[in-house]
């Protein structure tokens, strides 16, 4: 099978999932009361709550008795919740696959920490901070793997030893350690650390230690004139692009872009730390397996000296599967992030999400728009890595 | 690597005349010997033997079940007659003491510094260091050394239900896919399939944020936090069972069953069921480690996942001691200390996150030590 076909056949597999998915949500959706559905939709109603009936006097003052109530039967109509279940369901697919997701709806909550998000379309709110999110994916997966394979491989290599030992419970740490609480604390030891004993900020006068480490940026305060540069919309967000780090580097403002850069090294590595236990022990066994085959013998008994033995021969035949789990450890890792956004306050996906169920009632449209779009990345990245393996290892895609 | 093959006392058994020893008693024999001798296998059964003596404790412990109690302002009052965790008592400079186990609070330092204040060697008994607080501007001290004790009977009860009914639905569905076969077997892998393409944690968050609304008693709670991750779960199960049954329905003895006539069902039960679940044993002690620290990020990101703060679950106040809030306060706090004493409240988060930690580690290192032992191929 050409790769081409290969993909193309991958992508058109992934269409069933998806639709899945989004039926999940749908059950989700349909299982909570119409009155909070409505609320999610078009905000909580000062005047009147969303009930079927409500008392007369609230329409027209002094009437008694109960009427029914206009903007409950308006938005039950216009959301087609009257219509048969197989037609919301198909009406629900269609929008969550054209796209439309809902509104940023709850004006109370979301409004006081993301001015700019409030009453914007889901997707278009999340098509913001997204790029965010994936700069710091991309920095947690460069450090994974700068992590787990030596480490793997060493382990491998001096199996059961001490070293191996260490690893393992090296990994078992980071799987059993809170990434919140890790990353709170090595949050406070930086802080305390930049800061000293006085707390002040060595970069930014005026300011706490905290708010060099807090934060996707620095605050308002820090910056010339006291003002955001016009390309970061109001500190929420960075233009054109949504990656600050290349924002930055366009406006050539390189200072900022480090800047960017190293506020995220502390979550990447609480990121990479928690996922690596996975991973470590893939690798492990994958060099274990690939240095019994005869192709490494071989190379020993030619007389190649054993560290190239495990770096060339056996060391890249074992990546495969390292690649394989990758993907894997994507789906685990990219659910953590609402956890790390908010421990170091990094405005990304994440956090949305943790913005949304602090609200009440939830912000509905977030967190299920967020959650379609997590699920998405993890099957995006699930493709992606296949191709990449059959792309390395022809036997895949002719199997 | 050296004795690949079994050991005598590995394999010897004691033959009593009239009672033949069953074979998975055989089997548990065999996997036990090759367990104690995995240190770290065998020091995550011991943390466990705690957790679960800790359990037992917390039924009996006289102490509040369904909240953390605070430790009541006692300026001026005696302390507590408990004696290991008395309560805090502080007063100002200038003050008289009013009771021997009192501590100084130098002015300007917030409640949430001010309790560490008399940390040292010789006040180490006195130390109230299950204190929390969950507002930082109200100096209300929960009592969670009692909140971890009781706290025990929650979390444990959470885990352990949310494993075993994953896990029997998991091995119903994995069993029924991978023994009929065909359209069954396609249908419940495909649904596997988009379960496991949603991030876990979302998908609890989800389910807890629907029904969250409607259900506010604490028991109910307990189970719709059950359900939410058994939703989450039961794929991760049936898949293993699943591979597993695939193996074990081609192996010789089931085929001689068939042959002497057995039915389908007697066959699942007594042949396929038990060769195929141990690997779900495994992957439930490991789950049952991930429940309590997946519970504490669900209630860090904001989500109160019991209908009252104070809840005492591992969890809940292990992400309470790291809350923002609190740790901002005592930045600020550090800032604004003309005293220079500012200690860093490492007694707040440190018990609770200590539980959740040595909870999932025993466990992750105990299926690790269970997978060796089961598996020949890595058997040390």
């Amino acid at each position: 099978m050409r790769l081409w076909v290969y993909v193309v056949r991958r992508v058109l597999l992934v269409i069933p999932v998806v639709i899945g998915v989004m039926t999940i949500t749908f059950a989700l959706v349909s299982s909570l009361p119409v009155s909070e559905r409505l609320i999610s939709y078009y905000g909580p109603n000062p005047k009147l709550p969303y009930t079927p009936t409500v008392p007369c006097n609230k329409l027209y003052p002094g009437e008694p008795g109960n009427c029914t109530n206009p903007i409950y039967t308006k938005g039950v109509d216009a959301l087609g919740l009257n219509k048969p279940i197989p037609e919301q369901w198909a009406i629900y697919i269609g929008n969550s696959l054209t796209g439309n997701w809902g509104y940023v709806g709850n004006k109370t909550g979301v409004t006081g920490q993301v001015p700019i998000a409030s009453g914007q379309p889901v997707v278009k709110v999340l098509g913001w901070f997204l790029p965010y999110t994936l700069e710091l994916a991309a920095l947690s997966l460069l450090l994974i793997l700068i992590i787990a394979i030596p480490i793997g491989n060493l382990s491998a290599v001096n199996r059961n030893r001490p070293i191996d030992q260490a690893a393992r419970v090296l990994s078992f740490s980071g799987f059993a350690l809170p990434a919140f609480l890790l990353g709170s604390v090595l949050l406070m030891g930086f802080v305390l650390l930049i800061g000293g004993s006085n707390g002040h900020s060595p970069f930014c006068t005026g300011q706490t230690s905290y708010t060099d480490l807090y934060g996707s940026w620095p605050p308002v305060q820090c910056f010339p004139g006291g003002v955001y540069p016009s390309w970061l919309n109001q500190g929420q967000i960075s233009s054109p692009t949504g990656f600050p780090t290349i924002d930055a580097a366009i406006h050539g403002n390189w200072w900022f872009a480090l800047d960017t850069v190293i506020r995220m090294l502390l979550p990447a590595f609480v990121i990479a730390y928690g996922t690596v236990a996975l991973l470590l022990r893939f690798v492990r066994n994958s060099m274990l397996e690939v240095l019994n085959l005869d192709f490494v013998r071989t190379a020993r008994a030619k007389g190649l000296p054993e560290k190239s033995v495990v770096k060339k021969h056996a060391g890249r035949n074992s990546l495969n599967v390292t690649i394989t789990v990758l993907g894997l450890t994507f789906a685990g890792f990219i659910a953590g992030f609402p956890i790390i956004e908010e421990v170091f306050g990094l405005y990304g996906v994440g956090r949305m999400i943790a913005f949304s169920v602090t609200l009440t009632p939830y912000d509905f449209g977030m967190i299920f728009g967020s959650t379609i779009l997590f699920t998405l990345l993890v099957v995006a990245a699930n493709i992606i890595v296949d191709v990449l393996y059959a792309f390395l290892d022809p036997r895949v895609r002719l199997g | 690597m050296v004795e690949e093959e079994l050991p005598a006392q590995a394999i010897e058994k004691p033959v009593r005349r009239g009672r033949r020893p069953s074979p998975r008693w055989d089997q548990f024999r065999r996997t036990w010997y090759f367990f104690r001798r995995n240190t770290l296998a065998m020091i995550g059964l011991g943390i466990l033997i705690f957790f679960v003596a800790l359990f037992i404790t917390s039924f009996i412990y006289p102490a509040n079940s369904t909240e953390l109690i605070p430790y009541e302002a006692t300026n001026g009052a005696a302390p507590s007659p408990n004696p290991i965790f008395p309560q805090v008592c502080t007063y100002q400079p200038g003050e008289v003491p009013p009771a021997p186990n009192c501590y100084l609070t130098p002015t300007g330092l917030p409640s949430v510094i001010a309790p560490t204040v008399a940390l040292s060697p010789a006040t180490l008994g006195p130390l109230p260091f299950g204190s929390l607080t969950l507002n930082p501007t109200e100096p209300i001290f929960y009592n969670t050394f009692d909140g971890l004790i009781k706290g025990a009977q929650w979390s444990i009860t959470i885990s352990v239900g949310v494993v075993v009914s994953g896990a029997i639905l998991g091995i119903f569905l994995g069993v029924v896919a991978g023994f009929y076969g065909g359209a069954v077997d396609e249908v419940i892998m495909r649904l596997t399939d988009i379960f496991l393409s949603i991030p876990g944690l979302l998908l609890v968050i989800i389910v807890l944020a629907v029904f969250a609304g409607s259900i506010t008693s604490t028991w109910d709670r307990v189970f719709l936090v059950i359900g939410a991750f058994v939703v989450v779960w039961w794929p991760t199960y049936a898949r293993i069972v699943r591979s597993q049954v695939l193996v074990v329905r081609e192996q010789r003895y089931v085929e001689a069953a068939k042959a002497s006539g057995a039915r389908g069902g007697r066959i699942l039960r007594k042949h396929i069921m038990p060769n195929s679940i141990y690997p779900v044993f495994v992957q439930m002690s490991l789950d049952v480690g991930t429940v309590p620290l997946l519970i504490a990020a669900i209630v860090f990101i904001g989500f109160h996942v019991f209908p009252i703060l104070n809840f005492p679950e591992w969890g809940t106040i292990t992400a309470f001691s790291v809350q923002g809030a609190v740790l901002y306060s005592f930045i600020e706090a550090c800032q604004s200390s003309i005293t220079n004493t500012c200690i860093f409240p490492w007694w707040q988060f440190f018990f609770p996150g200590l539980t959740l930690f040595l909870f999932a580690i025993s466990v992750s290192f105990f299926a690790d030590g269970l997978r060796d032992a089961l598996d020949p191929r890595l058997r040390r």
